[in-house]
């Protein structure tokens, strides 16, 4: 406002000032703010990663700072990328409106580029602590709980029985769900946070005690490794072999044959991995699991494509004993039925008299596996004993803590379940030596990702993500009004054709260009991404831009309190509350 | 130099000459010829000026309000119905401060439609803050609104400049028109004290709450009474020039006059031969000739008839419910006056009906034998009214 | 849309419009297009009294308050004496709502796109005559109450269809536009000031205050009334070429009116005629820009 008040001395209805004296804030009765949320995928995930956040970079392009989102509470993105059962995307807010969001494919491709590139990872790093830690078994769980030690300042040695660090990622896994130099990747990329892991060194009760003279903590995530018994007579005949043994052979580089036909016992994700192992083998697979398709534990991708690749499944048979007749085998199975339901899956009982048997050359068990040694098991009853979602901690009145995680303490037995109880690990034990043990629980409570169980490495170390509010968004909370449907991305895979004739990766990569547009389907859930909406349909220009990390601030001495900005941010990134008298 | 024109074209003559920058334009009768020659002149570029055909009176002022609040020199000129559409903007514009030129000639308002001569149209407007100059001949409507210009200007406040329907608008006259460097000199262009400028941004005419409104229309009066002043330089600069002098009013043998008469427009012309013939017949009578309307003269009327015993006020309008608005005018102006003149008040000539010398007479036989008025105002020359059953 | 333009701002906070109004969205978003070489005249209306009382002014423009029914021809009088100044740059924008539009404003908007004045006329519609608290204009749609069509009396007569009116004068861009729809607005608005002559927008501007809805939801109605069909987003050049600029999701009329209180009286019998209504006028459009043969 230039004029100055009667320059013409004319008093006449002429303005001279603008309306910025009349502080329209104290009309407001609701007050809106910035209030980012929980998205409902990070919450669901395992290990809580930011899932809308590492989304969103992707869609700017900015696949380092993505990959780094990843790494602040997964060390294995190239890992989970390929393997992980994604969770995930059962939750996704956008498969309600369309497809789920493609953010398994998404990782793997952040994973890929970080290889391609050579990318080094800024990743924060607390300052040097004074305790020392041994990590026990550089599976998923060891190496995560060193990842996380590490990153809190702690100095970690992991002690892995065999030659290359991995457990279940190198031993147990396919080439063609897991290629090596992708699991190199990723455990290299520890190894230069400065963790050292020292192969061909296994850890018997008395290396132990002697390692507990030297360590303030000892976390044990040795894994399950030993096979369960089918309990049928006959199962200790040689044709009769464990499926992670086969697994195991032709990770070392072997290729056994298996001509005939092999049957395969069980319904999980190793089952299937024989079957599929075997029909590159170039035998045939006959997979036999006692309850339904349906039912089966494995990952529902990896049944189809079994069964595309020919292995035959056969439903509802159960062993009942295993002979010998000349140079074949014969397996009895006993045929099951279904007797109603338990958990969301049937409940089997044998259909008394009806068995049948099979001719076979082999038998590979998949059934499930246990603890190879007892004292991988966290002691039962021991005085100072802790029971976290996904540890298990036990600290005496002497020596060092005893910390126990991955498949031996976690009921889901996955790659992302190892991830948290490693992160969980490190979170208990840095709060036991700054605090104390009594304040592990309270700790662990405020770095819950929405309702938890899932937590968060970065609001444990006081990052930006603890001022999220833990609210889980909801689909109904999401304006849909802008988005429009897009078919979700087609991951491509190679055909079965060629599947079949090798170990080669199955999946293919996709290009960053398929990424960022998979990637802008997400609707960012709770998180703001500077679409602006609040600032374009503010009616008071009242949504100031500015440089700090909101990009923008509501100016409070003239907001009405509409809610304008709440209700057109697509993300539900804003809250509305009654005013504060 | 010398031309015969009608008042129209007189009228024509001054705002080309004063180089108006934009004209808007709607007929009536008996104004249109102005507006008609004003866009030949545009149109063959005598004047350089922008010519809105607008769509009606009202919008012809709104156009104006605009213009003249961008800062340029505008014109318009109307009559009877569509001054009185115009009224809402009337007030509009002199409540904005803008030195709007408008030539309004004087016509009866409908029903039954009628186009010559009355003056309650431009009357029935006093009020709304406009000067008012009523003109006797085509000179005087050409000086007159050369002067409007410059008055105007000088205190921001709009200014009609009124003519007879008819007899003074299609009459044809010896004019002398001036040159325009002689113009020139008289009247500066426009430099607005205000105007709409992207350069510094303020709003005019916004909501006005009464903790200012008051003071603003103080102002309006204040300028209103500064303006008689102004009339006068004006008036005195002009007769520097042009040698042409008018005054607010003008006295013709007043000095030594018992009865007064008082007239506007034309009828001071018929009055002025009845005057020669009373005075010839000894009768001290005058004539006062009353020119500024709005402000109203209040001092030189007071001067000018303190010798009288009695005034009569030729009134061709009404203020139903009242008398005669001159009439009225003229009385409020005396009556504070300790020893003042009665006010007779007549009503002639409504509606286009002829003022002859011999109904001027009458007028004068009847306030010299009256002592005092029978009515507020007398109505002259009716006839009898037959009504049709 | 360029940072520039969306990035500045015309209008300041403090301004007195009820929380929620979308002619102050209008009036942003048009000024952030027109720039600061605009001169502004202001008719009766809501926007009248959101500028402030004197002293006070929320635009940053030059502003000329003109009675209600003057905003054609106060224009046309701007106009010419900018360009008696040889101020060629200057924006003149008519600011007018509903009534001084669509009523007693329509003979001086008639006459001034008649003589095809170079200037903008934008008619933020509320739909009702807002300013003076809610009484029906004949913007005022099918079905509403307001407070001189209360009861039964909900107003039986349909909108007067002010763009075809302006397309009927044959002047050189007639527009609709929403707020909701902000790109499309500026784009639009970019559009008439590059083109010589009338131009006349036609935006939907939501009153929270007028049609009982609760003030956030402003701009999702001005997005439904687009999406439902009832107010079509679309051009018309030299009164001739339709442009449909938006093939809406075809959402049922229903779906607008529950969410609004001016409506709640309407049964169904009554949605199902809005609704036929809206198909026909829809059709009609469509014919009209030649896409349906």
């Amino acid at each position: 406002m230039n004029q100055a008040k009667n320059p013409n001395s004319l008093f006449m209805p002429r303005t001279y000032l603008t309306t910025e004296s009349n502080k329209t804030g104290s009309w407001r009765f609701l007050c809106p703010r910035y209030d980012e949320k929980t998205s409902p995928c990070s919450a669901t995930c395992p290990a809580g990663e930011d899932i809308a956040r590492i989304e969103m970079l992707t869609t700017q392009g900015l696949f380092k700072e993505a990959w780094e989102t990843i790494l602040r509470e997964n060390p294995f993105p190239s890992v989970c990328g390929r393997v992980c059962f994604h969770p995930c995307e059962g939750q996704c807010n956008r498969r309600e409106f369309d497809t789920a969001v493609a953010i398994h494919s998404l990782e793997r491709f952040l994973a890929d580029t970080a290889i391609r590139y050579g990318i080094k990872p800024d990743v924060e790093k607390r300052s040097s602590q004074k305790q020392k830690i041994a990590v026990i078994g550089a599976g998923p769980a060891g190496l995560s709980a060193a990842w996380f030690l590490s990153m809190l300042g702690y100095n970690c040695h992991v002690f892995e029985a065999s030659t290359e660090a991995g457990g279940v990622l190198r031993w147990g896994i396919p080439l063609y769900r897991l290629p090596l130099n992708a699991l190199r990747h990723d455990i290299h990329q520890i190894e230069t946070r400065g963790i050292t892991i020292y192969t061909g060194k296994p850890v018997s009760p008395d290396v132990l005690e002697i390692m507990k003279k030297d360590y303030d903590a000892i976390f044990i995530g040795c894994g399950h490794r030993r096979g369960m018994s089918m309990n049928v007579p006959g199962e200790d005949l040689k044709e009769v072999s464990e499926g992670l043994d086969l697994l195991r052979k032709l990770r070392e580089g072997e290729m056994p044959s298996c001509p005939g036909v092999s049957a395969i016992i069980g319904g999980g994700n190793t089952a299937i991995d024989v079957s599929r192992s075997v029909v590159r083998l170039g035998g045939k697979a006959l997979l036999l699991y006692r309850r339904r398709r349906q039912d089966m534990p494995a990952l529902e991708l990896e049944v189809e494509m079994a069964l595309e690749e020919g292995v035959e499944l056969q439903e509802l048979v159960a062993p009942a004993a295993v002979t010998r007749e000349g140079d074949q085998v014969v397996l009895t199975l006993q045929e099951m039925k279904i007797a109603g339901e338990e958990g969301g899956r049937g409940r089997v009982v044998p259909d008394e008299g009806k068995t049948r048997k099979v001719r076979i050359d082999r038998i590979f068990k998949a059934i499930g596996a246990q603890a190879d040694e007892p004292w991988y098991q966290p002691p039962a009853g021991a005085s100072g004993l802790l029971r976290l979602s996904h540890t298990v901690l036990v600290r005496g009145n002497l020596g060092p803590v005893m910390i126990f995680g991955g498949d031996l303490t976690n009921e889901t037995k996955s790659v992302v379940h190892a991830v948290a109880s490693g992160k969980q690990a490190a979170m208990a034990l840095d709060t036991l030596f700054q605090e104390g043990l009594e304040a592990i629980v309270p700790k662990l409570e405020t770095c819950r990702v929405g309702e938890g169980p899932s937590l968060s490495m970065e609001i444990y170390m006081g990052g930006e993500r603890r001022l999220r509010n833990p609210h889980v968004v909801r689909y109904e909370e999401i304006n849909t009004d802008y988005f429009g449907f897009i078919p979700r991305v087609t991951e491509p895979r190679l055909l079965k054709e060629e599947r079949v004739q090798s170990f080669e990766e199955i999946d293919l990569k996709i290009s960053a260009n398929l990424a960022m547009r998979e990637s802008e389907r997400c609707f960012n859930c709770g998180l703001c991404n500077q679409c602006d909406n609040c600032f374009i349909f503010c009616p008071d220009t009242s949504v100031i831009r500015d440089k700090d990390h909101q990009g923008r601030h509501i100016n409070y001495d003239y907001c009405k309190g509409c809610g304008l900005c709440v209700v057109e941010c697509p993300r539900n990134a804003m809250s509305l509350e009654e005013e504060k008298s | 130099m010398k031309r015969v024109l009608e008042g129209s074209h007189a009228v024509a003559e001054a705002v080309r000459l004063a180089k108006v920058q934009v004209i808007s334009a709607y007929p009536i009768t008996p104004q249109t010829h102005i507006v008609e020659i004003l866009s030949e002149y545009c149109t063959k570029g005598m004047l350089k000026a922008k010519f809105l055909r607008v769509e009606s009176e009202h919008s012809c002022m709104a156009a104006l309000i605009g213009a003249e609040s961008t800062g340029v020199r505008a014109f318009t000129a109307t009559s009877g119905q569509g001054l009185t559409l115009m009224h809402e903007l009337l007030h509009w514009a002199s409540g904005a401060r803008l030195p709007i030129v408008m030539a309004e000639v004087n016509r009866a308002l409908a029903p039954g439609w009628n186009i010559w001569v009355d003056q309650t149209d431009s009357l029935a407007q006093r009020d709304t803050g406009w000067i008012q100059i009523y003109c006797e001949d085509g000179q005087e409507v050409l000086d007159s609104t050369l002067q409007a210009f410059r008055l105007a200007e000088a205190v921001n406040l709009p200014v009609m400049i009124i003519l007879d329907a008819f007899y003074l608008s299609h009459t044809y006259e010896p004019v002398d028109v001036p040159s325009q460097e002689e113009v020139d000199q008289f009247l500066p262009p426009f430099v607005p004290k205000f105007q709409l400028d992207t350069a510094h941004p303020c709003g005019f005419g916004p909501l006005v709450p009464p903790s200012d409104y008051m003071e603003m229309r103080y102002d309006i009066a204040m300028s209103m009474e500064r303006a008689l002043e102004r009339f006068d330089e004006i008036d005195t600069a002009f007769a520097a020039q042009f040698n042409r002098r008018y005054g607010p009013v003008q006295a013709i043998e007043c000095e030594d006059a018992d009865i007064v008469f008082i007239t506007t427009g034309t009828v001071t012309s018929t009055c002025r031969l009845v005057l020669q013939d009373l005075r010839a017949k000894g009768e001290k009578v005058g004539i006062l000739k009353l020119r500024l309307f709005r402000p109203f003269p209040v001092e030189q009327i007071r001067e000018r008839l303190k010798s009288a015993k009695k005034v009569a006020v030729v009134d061709r309008n009404f203020s139903f419910g009242a008398s005669g608005i001159f009439t009225q005018e003229v009385r409020a102006a005396l009556c504070n006056m300790s020893d003042h003149p009665t006010v007779f008040g007549f009503v002639a000539g409504i509606g286009g009906r002829d003022i002859t010398p011999e109904l001027l007479e009458m007028i004068y036989w009847q306030t010299k034998n009256s002592d005092v008025p029978k009515k507020e105002s007398v109505w002259m020359g009716l006839r009898e009214v037959k009504n049709a059953d | 849309m360029p940072t520039e333009i969306m990035d500045r701002e015309f209008v300041y906070s403090g301004h007195v419009g009820c929380p929620g109004c979308g002619a102050t969205i209008a009036m942003r978003f048009v000024l952030k297009a027109l720039g600061e070489k605009t001169i502004m005249v202001l008719p009766a209306c809501c926007w009248s009294v959101i500028t402030g009382p004197y002293p006070l002014s929320a635009l940053k423009i030059p502003v000329i308050h003109a009675a209600f029914e003057t905003g054609g021809a106060t224009a046309s009088g701007v106009r010419a004496a900018l360009d008696m100044q040889g101020d060629t740059d200057t924006t003149v924008l008519t600011w007018a709502g509903d009534g001084g539009t669509f009523d007693i404003g329509f003979q001086a908007l008639s006459g001034a796109v008649e003589r095809n004045e170079n200037f903008l006329y934008v008619c933020y519609d509320n739909e009702a005559y807002m300013n003076t608290g809610i009484q029906r204009s004949s913007s005022t749609p099918y079905g509403a109450w307001t407070t001189t069509t209360t009861g039964q009396d909900w107003k039986k007569l349909r909108k007067k269809k002010i763009v075809e009116v302006l397309v009927a004068h044959r002047i050189p861009y007639v527009a609709t536009a929403s707020i909701a729809f902000p790109d499309d607005l500026l784009r639009k608005t970019l559009k008439a000031k590059e083109t010589k002559g009338s131009k006349f927008l036609h935006i939907y501007a939501s009153c929270p205050t007028g049609w009982r809805i609760p003030s956030e939801m402003s701009v999702k109605i001005a997005r439904m009334a687009v999406q439902t069909n009832i107010f079509p987003l679309y051009e018309v050049e030299d009164g001739r070429r339709y442009i449909i600029n938006y093939k809406p999701k075809e959402y049922l009329v229903r779906e607008y009116f529950k969410l609004q209180g001016r409506f709640k009286h309407l049964t169904d019998h009554d949605l199902d005629q809005i609704q036929q209504m809206v198909n026909e006028d829809w059709e009609l459009l469509l014919n009209k820009a030649g896409d349906r043969v």
